[in-house]
């Protein structure tokens, strides 16, 4: 009974990460063909590595998008930070839920929606701050941070939860002001949240297409957007090429944050031990020299 | 197109804490000017560049297109001295009594796809959880970081990804042909077919989560007291394990339904000439038409339709965090 | 740290030992601080707090005295975490004052009350050492160094924890946690410390074990104490004064033989121990002597003192349990006697507990001390015997 259900579990997974990884596959395979049709083997080459490196339009696009990446993950760890405070924290007030509303929907609607909102608020505001009409990265940045405050929100705000709100009182009770308890008990308590709040945003301003092609100018196309117009006009290696990349990266940050979880675990599991032992040490009554 | 993807965070947080913290003291301080302060900054960004806009939409959608810049008549006008309101209404009625029926047609077509997109992404995703639920938990902690990944890479590239296999002389054709089951190549791509292979593929773990945490909250004592009692296995599954597991289907179901009903890149690039979605319809508006006001009709309409299905979202995650932390 | 500690005097009582017997003169109790002439250092006066409706704290008084440690005993909602959460600045009052050492403190943040709290979840700071966790409040008060490392030296001394001070919490056992704990909330020597539950969290054994200790720590260290329980033992064995609090109130304040010996209302009487709890009516009363009508038995109760109450009067007597003589034979007495039927016996090991059902229907019990090992010929199930009991170990109670 339980082997059978091992081997449907087995299969099960099996499958699922064949349907999700074969794709991807292909596409590292595909990469160091040497023939343009992307899908006939004729040989190994790192040709269109090197044509991903010449091509001035995409090294641009990569260049606009790390940038707003970057600030946006800057701004929208501490506007979530911030929210999930307000949140978790404070006594109910006026208009909570109106907050969690606003807080939460970037993350559902569909893009086409935002995109279109967005678009529309910086032509209106335009008129009256240029920097809005410009549509350049500021714009962009704006549009960014306001759907990845959502999830930063959300993520810090679970681990917020999670704090024992009398470990700050008792830094509180100890003689340390409310900026003191923050920086020096709750920032190195939520600090995994706030990493991982990072690189979600991050990953999320790197990877959006639709907001920000609603948003963009002609002068400040992203990666994502390149990449589609590519995509669109048909098969390009040198997005295999791109994607080959991507992965790579991706998959580093993925093995080091498992890495990171299993360390974890052991120095968890290391920690228990040794308080387990000081319990067994102490209900022998051994455990202190005076006794 | 990564929505939800952090309230799969917090799942995946309540999933994997293995019990409740302890102690939870509930917060009974008074509120100062400090926590107000506080308050205003989140508060303010999300009034001025979420509540706002949804605003200027509506406006706009209640507007017409000319030749301008902005593109589109203004509602206020000022004739000598008097201040003029025209509402026009021609966009709301056009979606519904256009002769071709191009916008209820989408809309129709939309919420299809929808439907059965998030179907697949249910009885796919379903045994999936299940399987990473019930396993062992170092090995659950690799799938699970395996089943997440792909969703951190580029978006386009995945759907480019399916391109390239789906096709007539892709990775799929050509397997298929190399092991004799057809004799010439299936069209796949730009069919409706291709866009349920790619609408299940980016949006299949965005199911997964919520339900892998409710699957981990089971208590599979009851699907054993159900066995004993003479329960079929069938009945077994209806009885126990959807009901206690039905937050989790709900929230899955909503975090693929809602997204995948505005989904635009999806169709544009797998779908053919004839699915029309109508997240399609709002983008070539938009960027091919110029025309704004049409486009946010199409928009204020289309939120219009997800009002049901956001509300019932919200009830459930907000069920979902009371009972984790009982604020 | 080498102040004298104030409270040694366990049992240097002899003084008051005028007359056994009567309420409110107990043998080893100790002398009440007024008594001692100890100063003030804590004031409560007419506090209040409510939340939205619901009045958590009732216009309570309480003067606290340097040294002493005094326990809020009640059981769970019924305000004496609110009252401790006011003293340390967590909650604010909705009116009344608090005086420490004379000055006002409503209004003062809790970073700058010289009062420091020992939490029940002990609080400890996840990520820094047992060492960084006791010096957190000094570091606060910007100690030089030199100073600041002798005196978290001495606080680890103080609770023996010198062996570990490179740990973290997570690598502690509940009793080591709690003792850093107590260091850290008493390295700042504070006027008062505030203990929150403070066996809360340990496991039943170790908190018989570490309440004396921690009584020890606290008169080496000569501070004042205010703890709040709902583990009745827990104040019993550590408070030299007791309040027993109920919705908010303060129902009875004293030492613990005298809450327990003299509980001035119903509720205390019931709170405190077990009790049987008889409805009565007063017959007559004078200087040496009273008789009472108990509503559930034939005999008639007789104290040797007199009750403020006019004759005829209903009025409740309280008998604990362990203070009834139960036996086979009859003891041949009039009053302070009744009998019945055991019903049950719950052999508890150190004591059993006797059910014993009355005439009346009513059940009562009454406890043996297990003296003997082997004792043969006590009374045992559906035996019929009689309970009888000295005229003093009755509680007249009018409340």
């Amino acid at each position: 009974m339980a082997s059978k259900s091992n081997i449907a579990r087995f299969i099960i997974i099996l499958l699922a990460l064949g349907f999700l990884y074969l794709p991807i596959a292909t596409l590292i395979v595909y990469s160091f063909n040497e023939s343009k049709m992307v899908t006939i083997w004729t040989g190994f080459s790192f040709k269109w590595y090197v044509a991903l490196f010449n091509n001035s339009q995409i090294i641009h696009a990569v260049g606009i998008s790390l940038l707003v990446a970057f600030l946006t993950a800057c701004a929208s760890v501490v506007i979530g930070t911030l929210a999930a405070f307000v949140l978790v924290r404070v006594r109910k007030f006026k208009g909570e839920s109106a907050f969690v509303l606003f807080m939460t929907a970037p993350m559902i609607l569909p893009e086409v929606i935002t995109g279109l909102a967005l678009l529309l608020l910086f032509v209106t505001l335009g008129d009256f701050i240029p920097l809005f009409s410009d549509r350049g990265v500021f714009a962009i940045w704006i549009a960014h941070v306001t759907f990845c405050s959502a999830y930063t929100t959300v993520v810090v705000r679970s681990r917020f939860r999670e704090l024992d709100i009398s470990i700050e009182e008792a830094a509180m009770d100890l003689g340390a002001g409310p900026i003191k308890v923050f920086f020096a008990i709750i920032l190195p308590a939520i600090m995994p949240a706030e990493v991982a709040a990072f690189l979600l945003s991050f990953t999320m301003s790197m990877d959006d297409l639709v907001i920000t092609s609603f948003i963009a100018g002609p002068d400040s196309t992203t990666l994502p957007m390149v990449v589609f117009s590519s995509v669109r006009r048909g098969l390009s290696p040198e997005i295999n090429a791109l994607a080959t990349i991507i992965v790579l990266i991706v998959s580093i940050f993925t093995f080091f944050a498992w890495l990171s979880m299993v360390r974890k675990q052991k120095r968890m599991a290391a920690d228990a031990a040794k308080a387990k032992k000081a319990t067994k040490l102490e209900e022998q009554g051994t455990l202190y020299n005076h006794q | 197109m990564s929505m939800g993807f952090s309230a799969n965070m917090s799942f995946i947080r309540r999933a994997f804490r293995k019990s409740k913290p302890k102690v939870i003291s509930v917060s009974t301080h008074q509120n100062t000017w400090r926590d107000y302060a506080l308050i205003l900054v989140p508060y303010l960004w999300m009034i001025l560049f979420f509540l706002l806009p949804f605003l200027i939409i509506f406006k706009i959608s209640l507007s017409v297109t000319q030749i301008a810049i902005p593109p589109y008549s203004p509602i206020v006008t000022f004739e000598e001295g008097a201040m003029q309101i025209i509402l026009h209404l021609e966009n709301y009625t056009n979606i519904f009594t256009d002769p071709e029926g191009t916008y209820w047609r989408s809309y129709l077509k939309s919420i299809e796809v929808a439907f059965f997109s998030t179907f697949f992404c249910l009885i796919i995703g379903y045994p999936l959880a299940w399987a990473l639920a019930t396993s062992k938990p170092a090995i659950r902690n690799v799938v699970f970081m395996l089943i997440i990944m792909p969703s951190w890479t580029s978006f386009v590239v995945r759907i480019y990804a399916w391109m390239t296999i789906m096709k007539k002389d892709g990775l799929i054709n050509d397997l298929l042909i190399h092991f004799g089951i057809i004799d010439s190549p299936i069209t796949m791509l730009q069919t409706d077919f291709a866009v349920y292979v790619g609408i299940v593929y980016c949006y299949l773990p965005y199911m997964v989560l919520p339900l892998f945490s409710a699957l981990m909250k089971v208590d599979y004592s009851l699907i054993e007291a159900a066995y004993d009692l003479g329960c079929k296995p069938v009945k077994t599954f209806f009885t126990t394990l959807v009901p206690q597991t039905k937050s989790g289907i709900v929230a899955g179901s909503m975090l693929v339904f809602i997204p995948a009903l505005g989904e635009y890149v999806i169709p544009e690039l797998l779908g053919g000439k004839g699915s029309i979605l109508i997240g399609r319809v709002l983008w070539q508006e938009f960027f091919n038409n110029r025309d704004w006001p049409l486009a946010s009709a199409v928009a204020i309409t289309m939120l219009l339709i997800l009002t049901i299905p956001i509300i019932w979202f919200y009830k459930i995650e907000r069920k979902e965090q009371e009972g984790a932390y009982g604020k | 740290m080498e102040k004298t500690p104030l409270n040694t005097a366990k049992g240097t009582d002899k003084t008051i030992n005028k007359v056994q017997h009567r309420p409110g003169d107990l043998p080893g109790q100790k002398p009440s601080p007024a008594e001692q002439n100890r100063r003030p250092i804590l004031e409560i006066k007419k506090l209040n707090k409510t939340f939205e409706t619901f009045k958590a704290v009732d216009d309570v008084d309480l003067t606290l005295y340097e040294g002493e440690i005094f326990a809020l005993l009640g059981s769970s909602g019924c305000g004496k975490s609110t009252l401790l959460r006011m003293l340390a600045g967590f909650e604010k009052p909705s009116s009344g004052s608090i005086l420490l050492d004379g000055k006002e403190i409503i209004g003062v943040p809790p970073y700058k009350r010289p009062v420091n709290m020992m939490f029940q979840s002990y609080a400890l700071f996840p990520y820094m050492t047992v060492k960084q966790n006791i010096a957190f409040g000094l570091k606060q008060d910007k100690i030089p160094k030199a100073e600041l490392e002798e005196r978290v030296e001495k606080m680890l001394k103080l609770v023996h924890m010198e062996n570990y001070v490179d740990r973290k919490p997570y690598q502690l056992s509940g009793g080591q946690k709690q003792r850093v704990a107590l260091a850290r909330s008493l390295a700042k020597e504070p006027r008062v410390l505030l203990l929150d539950e403070p066996m809360g969290a340990l496991d039943k054994k170790l908190r018989e074990q570490m309440r004396l200790e921690l009584v020890d720590i606290i008169n080496a260290v000569g501070v004042t104490c205010l703890m709040v329980t709902h583990d009745q033992e827990e104040a019993m064995t550590m408070a030299d004064r007791i309040a027993i609090m109920d919705r908010g109130e303060f129902i009875q304040i004293g030492g613990p033989r005298e809450i327990y010996e003299n509980p001035n209302c119903r509720f205390c009487a019931e709170f405190i121990g077990s009790v049987n709890i008889f409805d009565c009516t007063l017959l007559s009363s004078n200087k040496q002597h009273s008789l009472i009508k108990a509503n559930d038995f034939n005999n008639n109760i007789e104290l040797e003192h007199d009750i403020d109450l006019a004759d005829g009067m209903p009025l409740t007597i309280a008998i604990r349990p362990e203070k009834i003589y139960i036996s086979k034979e009859d003891p041949q007495q009039d009053t302070n006697i009744c009998e019945g039927v055991v019903e049950n016996i719950a052999y508890l090991g150190d004591i059993s507990i006797y059910y014993v059902r009355l005439l009346s229907g009513r059940l009562i019990s009454a406890t043996l001390p297990n003296v003997d090992r082997f004792k043969q010929g006590l009374p045992t199930w559906d035996d019929k015997v009689y309970l009888s009991w000295d005229p003093e170990s009755c509680i007249a109670l009018t409340i």
